[in-house]
């Protein structure tokens, strides 16, 4: 496996009986059946189904981790908090604390069970990566740089928050479609995902195309050869 | 990641919604709705919260409960104990509890002038 180093991560920590309702009310993926040793991706979007952040959520028995993308964060926070009301569900910052990789290039097989020993988590992504936060000063071996993850990226079709993933794309353009439940109850934008699921059309998607086929205008990522584009459909 | 790091993170500071007296009113409709639903008696009240959730972001949450544990405002129209949790205050004052009375879609509805939008099942608004 390759690891490289996730500057931008974001570790936060959610207490409180509602934290799995509150989020799985606010974000696309089946969350509110998440069991103490697994993790799940889901994705907080807009009223118009725009990506606000792709987070993926550890469920930690007294609490969930939640690794976000640090340059979201604050846009996600002032998403979530105003609708706490009067749930209990409290929201900590332990970025600092932690460390934060990705590893690739390996025959990922996915599965929602994370392991964590030694102060290392590593959480399986269902695009075929491995999250791993290791707490502040824990070895973690780096034999790989972002621009090898990008490489590999683009030649899974694997979207990255800040690349694919933004507020100008909805969540099925990004390439999130298999964070998009297709029978949970309602969250924000819900209604628009399930319209263009029900009439097949989204308007654009995430391709892989060479650099000699990609539009510059479109695309999100660019590789030696390749490139990841979200292009009209 | 373990236990102990994330015991070490600092709460984030979340802005506190202003507590406002909230004002509602109820429809003759719901009224005749609440006294088949609570007969004589009156120390049974109903509880209109909001969640967070739904298609628009917020989602009203009716019921009939004896008392709550959430710090509410009590307010009592022509006999009928109606509890407003002060956490969704500011989301609740100046609405109207009305009762639809049709097949699909039939029951208690909330027409709240604080809403942009709501969804089309009316149980959701931003």
């Amino acid at each position: 496996m390759s690891v490289a180093s996730y500057t931008d991560g974001h570790l936060s920590v959610w207490r409180g009986r509602d934290v799995l309702s509150f989020i799985d009310g606010l974000s696309t993926n089946l969350v509110v059946d998440l069991v103490e040793g697994q993790c799940k991706h889901t994705t907080f979007t807009t009223s118009t189904a725009k990506v606000i952040d792709r987070v993926m959520l550890f469920h930690m028995g007294a609490f969930v981790a939640c690794v976000s993308h640090g340059p979201h964060w604050d846009a996600l926070l002032t998403h979530v908090t105003p609708r706490i009301l009067g749930q209990d569900v409290s929201i900590m910052d332990a970025t600092t604390s932690n460390d934060f990789y990705v590893g690739f290039n390996h025959q990922n097989k996915y599965n929602v069970n994370y392991s964590s020993k030694d102060g290392i988590t590593i959480g399986s992504s269902i695009d075929g990566y491995e999250m791993i936060v290791a707490s502040k000063g824990t070895p973690i071996e780096v034999d790989s740089n972002w621009a090898d993850f990008d490489e590999w990226r683009i030649i899974h079709c694997v979207p990255w928050p800040g690349q694919e993933i933004t507020s100008k794309h909805h969540a099925l353009a990004s390439g999130l479609s298999q964070d998009v439940h297709p029978a949970k109850g309602c969250y924000i934008g819900q209604e628009v995902l399930t319209r263009m699921i029900s009439r097949g059309k989204q308007g654009r998607k995430l391709v892989s195309l060479s650099n000699d086929q990609a539009k510059p205008s479109e695309v999100t990522t660019k590789g030696s050869t390749h490139s990841l584009s979200i292009v009209r459909m | 990641m373990d236990c102990g790091t994330c015991e070490t993170a600092g709460p984030i500071q979340v802005m506190q919604p202003e507590v406002i007296d909230v004002a509602l009113t109820i429809s003759d409709k719901a009224q005749t709705m609440l006294a088949d639903a609570f007969g004589d008696d009156r120390s049974m009240a109903l509880l209109v919260g909001v969640l967070s959730g739904g298609c628009s972001g917020y989602m009203y949450d009716l019921q009939i409960v004896e008392d709550t544990d959430q710090s509410c405002q009590e307010i009592v129209i022509n006999g009928f104990r109606v509890l407003v949790p002060n956490a969704s205050s500011h989301l609740l004052d100046g609405i109207e509890i009305d009762y639809v009375d049709r097949l699909m879609g039939g029951g208690f509805k909330i027409n709240n002038p604080n809403a942009e939008s709501s969804c089309g099942c009316g149980e959701s608004f931003a």
